[in-house]
């Protein structure tokens, strides 16, 4: 371990893996597609304050009438109380997009450590967790969701909170089946024989192998997470902050308001489609992903 | 929920592994044994979760209407909230075991009552709607692998992606916009309907169609993409080319063998969703007004009527951990390889 | 072939659900029509649920609206201007020391199954509360200080109170028939139905979360109403009620937002009533809150107490912006605290007094008061902490969500840092009730008689050290407002009491420990295809639903059936003189189609470009 060489060499392994999984995914017209759309939402939403002006999210800086059509000076019309919702649809994206990240990363942080777990530990701490694991799947996880939204003080941070650890099981199962196929493998019982502890063959072996699996997971799970927070923002749980508006509560806005009765389409429509497009996009680009790394498919 | 695009290691982990025939009871047992100990957990989560809520019950009760001292303690000492929470906890056991879930706070009338009054109405809902999500999902799915990377497979798969893409109560809302005053758009029946059963009956289908599409168009996408790469897979089995090599026509094959092997993953999936399903329930009952069990618990989070809450979330979450060890049990049952074995 | 069979009758099935319940009603709305004729039946459309239809036990609005038409009481508010006037109590008197009342019942009383109504009723329901806790559940404020009730003879009811009580003119309890709920063994229960009462209808059926059936009642005293059912249908959404009403499935509804009262309007077959209501909107401003005893209490933030702050406050606060932006335009501009609808009490700041709405004048008030603005354009505190205050919304309230957003840019202008907290109605109560806020949002219903709300401000009202036991408003405690709360008590010169009331609305304006909002109108609408009118309480610019006594539902005049009753305090009717129905232009609506088409074309897009993408898929899926 102390020579650079060994490790350099697994860095040009990865190196030429990754360019040949690159290769294979560029071929993929979805996964091409999907990552586009998803570079250009992240762009606009990274660059939202530098290309918008976020006073406009201010009520009462709100230039147009209660609910106008589209025109010139407002191209997908106006909100409730006169705000541009093409402005708001961008600033939504910013929520929305952080929103879908970090609760994803909370419930695959969460998932993994218990798939790892379960896999790697004896028959006991196996069935425990599976066991937990099992619960929480078959839990309604929106009752739950909702539960924990109310029982905590309403923002970004509860949301991500209720919506991560209500959706790990089914990262879980799925790392502990990949980390039983993994442990059963040869080297890993080398490395055990080896004298390699459990934090050993976990971190440099288990860890490694399971990860490109989880990083598909991730990448589908986003689309569910932003799904799950403007379900929970349009029940009334989302952030109350005007100035951090999410799609969810975009549509909680138009639906009190009866954007429905009015007829007012540019106010019922972006945010929908937004949420719409960014889901299809990720699953675009997790389903591509999958047939890049996930040895069954590649075998098949 | 993002389950449904990686549907085969779900099915799989799902599968039970075949064993000798002697272990069939041990494993009947064994899920059932599991299923127990779910119960067990959501009976103790129901009871510290809703405990947690923030706020007081007796003010609650009083819904902020004066009232003396004297008349809150009263009805403290009536709820049994001023001992402590181990004594409450049993209280609470003790009810269950004799099919009570206490008082509602806000309605007056026992949770059981409420609950079994909501019970119908979903039961209906979810249930129509599975059926038909899962035929709907079950034939595109087929037709799909068959004719996979078909023009048929590439529009059918996309739409179900787009349509599972959508939030259910985003779609409720266009629905009832683009259909306004062609069906009814809150209930489950008219107030003024004849009381014969047919006019009730088809009443409460014409109220049933906009929610019922709502949630089929939600959850049918996980049906058809699982039943579609479970046919995949299977279509790539040995058995099936010697079946063709037999001389069977291709229709014949599809249907006397391929099939049937891959629904079983596809009917584990459907339990193993419902709690999905429920969820979806939530936003549909809300949008549409629908009385069933999903608007009540959030009806009765807004109120905070806890032992509402706790009575709703006890029977959900009972029905689905029910509905997922007959799953298991069905399984066993269902499927050749392991009954042949 | 199996499988076509069962693709087959998957089609059958799908099919059938959606085209025979469209190809059913698709004659429905005239089928309404026509069974309405025949039964007369008013549908009201109401977004709240029946808690329970209890008397003893519903304290909802939707319930006690519907028990208010199912049972009669002593005494109701008259329809012309909310006063008191006599029902199954023809006349009354009081003793000297206030103590007795004495209430002597009408002729020929009779319940709606024909067993007489006598003062035994009475007797047995109060006395029941007097006993029976649960019994005391929705009402129990009433009968805290009495003493004793007794049926002398059949038509003479006797109430002794320990101390004078107000109220005993407008005792909101309904009447229950002795012969029905002595036999009830859980009085708390839900009640059997059909339920026997006294009023204009009787409660048939009730379908939990679906709707409540009434029929009318033959028995009713002042005669049986035109109309044959009533039905109040429950709509969980407000839009749901609103297109339920343009489809003609309802007759009647209220609580209308701006956007679909709006809506409305192009309807020809729908008439709007825009009523004034007793209710104010103001946020309250903790100015440090503490027990009637005095002892501090909650966690309001201390730099509140000072009365320059507040007044800073309420000075960047704009009713006008809020009652054009947050209700349409359909509310009236702050002024005082008692609402214009109560012109003789109401009181609006003389010039000198009036706080014009100005960042620029509350910016100059803070820096004055010595108020620095920190590094972030935050100002600091007499301590030097930044001034960051909570603001307190209730999370189902419409006004609270779209003006919070309002008060929180304001107080940004000005160095104020709000957090806005959407709390639940019961939350908010206990929260404000135990002083823990700085800002939040409050409303009253003002009755004719101001007395309770101004009751709210006094030192008295405050809780004790559990906050509960009284209900606070602003925890105002404030001498010279106390002093002449207890000087209008006592005065009996009605002119000099509405002096003193103006006088303390100008206290109240100047402690700014609460801001007024606006007065925000109550929407409704009716099918004028299906229903002349209804009376309204007050009868100018009053409301339908909702009403302090039964008019609206009782004087509902189906169309063709001649004008719309008027209520005298003698117990008679007689027509109205003026039309409530209003003009509306004609013009359709094409947004839902609109909708569906854009709706349609982007799902089109979205797979299309899918499609588009997935083309070459086929190639990863063929190596399985």
């Amino acid at each position: 371990m102390t020579a650079p060489s060994p490790r350099a060499l697994a860095w040009r392994r990865r190196g030429a893996a990754f360019a040949a999984g690159w290769k294979q995914y560029a071929s993929q017209r979805a996964g091409l597609v999907g990552l586009g759309l998803l570079v250009l939402i992240v762009l606009l939403a990274v660059l939202a304050p530098y290309i918008s002006d976020q006073q406009g999210l201010d009520v009462t800086k709100a230039t147009g009438g209660r609910m106008e059509p589209p025109s010139g000076e407002f191209p997908l019309g106006t909100d409730r109380v006169g705000r541009s919702v093409l402005l708001l649809t961008l600033w939504g994206a910013r929520v929305s997009l952080l929103v879908g990240f970090v609760a994803t990363l909370l419930s695959i942080a969460i998932g993994t450590i218990i798939g790892i777990l379960a896999a790697h530990y004896g028959r006991w701490v196996s069935a425990g967790l599976m066991r937990v694991t099992d619960f929480f799947l078959v839990l309604p996880s929106l009752v739950l969701a909702i539960a924990l939204s109310t029982v905590l003080e309403r923002g970004v941070g509860t949301i991500i909170l209720a919506i991560g650890l209500t959706s790990w099981p089914s990262a879980a199962r799925l790392v502990r089946a990949q980390t039983l196929t993994i442990e059963a493998r040869p080297y890993i019982e080398r490395s055990k024989a080896l004298g390699g502890g459990h934090l050993h063959v976990i971190g440099k072996h288990v860890l490694p192998a399971v990860l490109p699996l989880v990083f598909v997971n991730t990448t589908l799970a986003v689309g569910s997470a932003i799904v799950a927070e403007s379900t929970l923002s349009f029940l009334g749980l989302g952030d109350p902050d005007p100035m951090r508006p999410s799609w969810g509560s975009m549509l909680r806005s138009a639906w009190l308001d009866s954007a429905v009765i009015a007829g007012a389409w540019w106010y019922l429509l972006p945010p929908g489609i937004a949420i719409g497009i960014v889901v299809l996009a990720f699953t675009m680009c997790g389903r591509a992903l999958e047939a890049v790394l996930n040895p069954r498919l590649r075998e098949g | 929920m993002s389950d449904i695009l990686t549907p085969t290691e779900d099915a799989l982990a799902e599968a039970p592994p075949p064993t000798r025939g002697g272990g069939a009871l041990r494993y009947v047992l064994t899920k059932i044994g599991g299923g127990l100990v779910s119960m067990a957990l959501v009976v103790v989560l129901g009871f510290l979760l809703f405990r947690v809520l923030p706020g007081d019950v007796i003010q609650t009760m009083f819904r902020g209407r004066p009232a003396s001292p004297e008349l809150m303690a009263e009805a403290e000492e009536r709820l049994g909230l001023n001992k402590p929470l181990f004594e409450q906890f049993l209280d609470y056991l003790w009810r269950l075991l004799h099919g009570d879930l206490g008082q509602s706070y806000v309605f007056n009338v026992p949770v059981t009552d409420k609950i079994l009054e909501r019970l119908g109405p979903t039961l209906l809902l979810v249930g129509v709607a599975t059926l038909i999500a899962v035929a709907l999902g079950l034939w595109l799915g087929t037709r799909s692998a068959w004719r996979r990377g078909s023009r048929f497979d590439r529009i059918s798969t996309g739409v179900a992606l787009a349509l599972w893409s959508t939030p259910t109560f985003w779609l409720g809302m266009l629905l009832l916009a683009a259909t306004s005053g062609l069906f009814p758009t809150a209930g489950i029946v008219y107030s003024d309907t004849a009381p014969d059963f047919l006019s009730q009956a088809l009443d409460v289908a014409h109220h049933m169609v906009l929610p019922t599409i709502t949630l089929v168009a939600v959850i049918y996408a996980q049906y058809q993409l699982v039943m579609r790469s479970s046919l995949l897979e299977e279509m790539g089995a040995d058995y099936l080319t010697t079946a063709r090599a037999k001389g069977l026509r291709d229709d014949l094959v599809r249907r006397r063998h391929a099939v049937p092997n891959a629904l079983l993953p596809t009917v584990t999936l459907v339990f193993l969703h419902l709690g999905f399903v429920i969820a979806g329930a939530v936003s549909v009952e809300t949008v549409f007004s629908w009385p069933g069990l999903g608007l009540l618990t959030y009806d009765a989070l807004r109120v905070r009527d806890l032992p509402l809450l706790q009575g709703t979330f006890v029977v959900l979450a009972g029905a689905v951990i029910l509905m997922n060890v007959l799953a298991d049990v069905l399984y066993r049952v269902l499927d050749p390889r392991v009954r042949a074995s | 072939m199996r499988s076509r069979r069962v693709a087959l009758g998957i089609t059958l099935l799908v099919t059938a659900l959606v085209t025979v319940p469209v190809a059913v009603p698709a004659g429905a709305p005239e089928a309404h029509a026509v069974s309405e004729q025949q039964t007369k039946i008013l549908r009201v459309g109401v977004t709240q649920e029946v808690d329970s239809l209890n008397p003893f036990i519903s304290i909802t609005r939707t319930g006690t609206d519907i028990l208010r038409t199912g049972f009669d009481y002593l005494t109701v508010y008259n329809q012309e201007d909310y006063s008191p006037i006599g029902s199954l109590a023809e006349s009354w008197e009081t003793s000297q020391d206030k103590l007795t009342w004495t209430f002597k019942l009408r002729d020929g009383l009779k319940w709606s199954d024909g067993e007489p109504l006598t003062a035994e009723d009475p007797a047995w329901t109060f006395n029941k509360m007097l006993d029976d806790e649960v019994a005391r559940t929705a009402n129990g404020s009433y009968v805290k200080q009495w003493e004793s009730v007794e049926a002398t003879d059949e038509h003479t009811l006797v109430i002794k109170t320990k101390v004078p009580q107000a109220t005993m003119l407008a005792l909101d309890i309904p009447i229950v028939p002795e012969h029905v709920w002595s036999k009830v063994a859980d009085i708390g229960a839900a009640p059997q139905f059909p339920m026997v009462g006294s009023g204009p209808y009787t409660i048939q059926e009730f379908k939990e979360a679906q709707f409540t059936k009434l029929k009318a009642n033959p028995n009713f005293w002042r005669g049986k109403p035109k109309v044959e059912e009533l039905h109040f249908i429950y709509y969980r959404n407000s839009d749901a009620a609103v297109t339920a009403l343009q489809n003609g499935e309802i007759d009647l509804v209220n609580r209308l937002n701006p956007t679909q009262f709006d809506s409305l309007e192009s309807n020809p077959d729908i008439a709007r009533n825009k009523a004034q209501n007793r209710r104010f909107n103001e946020i309250l401003i903790n100015p440090g809150a503490a027990t009637f005893d005095g002892k501090p209490i909650g966690d309001g933030n201390p730099a509140l107490k000072d009365i320059k702050l507040r007044q800073a406050i309420a000075t960047a606060i704009d009713s006008k912006t809020l009652v054009d932006k947050v209700w349409g335009g359909y509310a009236e501009e702050a002024q005082g605290y008692i609402p214009p609808v109560f012109g003789e009490f109401a009181w609006s700041p003389p010039e000198d007094l009036k706080r014009e709405f100005s960042l620029d004048e509350a910016n100059a008030m803070l820096d004055e008061a010595g108020y620095r603005k920190g590094p972030n354009g935050v100002r600091l505190d007499k301590q030097g902490k930044p001034l960051n205050l909570r603001l307190m919304t209730h999370a189902e309230a419409n006004l609270d969500e779209v003006a919070g957003p309002f008060v929180k840019g304001w107080l940004a202008e000005i160095g104020i840092n709000i957090t806005l907290q959407p709390l639940s109605d019961n939350q908010v109560n206990e929260s404000t009730t135990r002083g823990e806020f700085d800002l939040a949002f409050s409303g009253w219903n003002a009755n004719p008689d101001p007395d309770y709300v101004l009751s709210l401000q006094t030192c008295a009202s405050r809780p004790n050290a559990e906050g509960k036991g009284n209900t606070p408003d602003s925890f105002l405690c404030d001498e010279e407002y106390d002093e002449l709360y207890n000087q209008q008590l006592q005065e009996f010169d009605r002119g000099k009491r509405v002096d003193l009331v103006k006088q303390m609305q100008e206290v109240l304006h100047d402690r700014a420990t609460l801001v007024i909002l606006g007065y925000d109108n109550a929407l409704e609408a009716y099918r004028k295809d299906a229903f002349e009118g209804f009376p309204l309480q007050p009868r100018e610019g009053g409301v339908i639903m909702n009403q302090q006594g039964y008019w609206g539902y009782y004087g509902a005049t189906p169309a063709g059936e001649g004008p719309v009753p008027v209520f005298n305090d003698d117990g008679t009717a007689s027509a109205s003189d003026a039309e409530t129905s209003e003009a509306a232009d004609e013009e359709s609506s094409n947004t839902g189609v609109v909708l569906a088409i854009v709706g349609g074309v982007i799902l089109v897009l979205l797979v299309g470009g899918l499609l588009f993408a997935r083309g070459r898929r086929r190639t990863a899926d063929e190596r399985e």
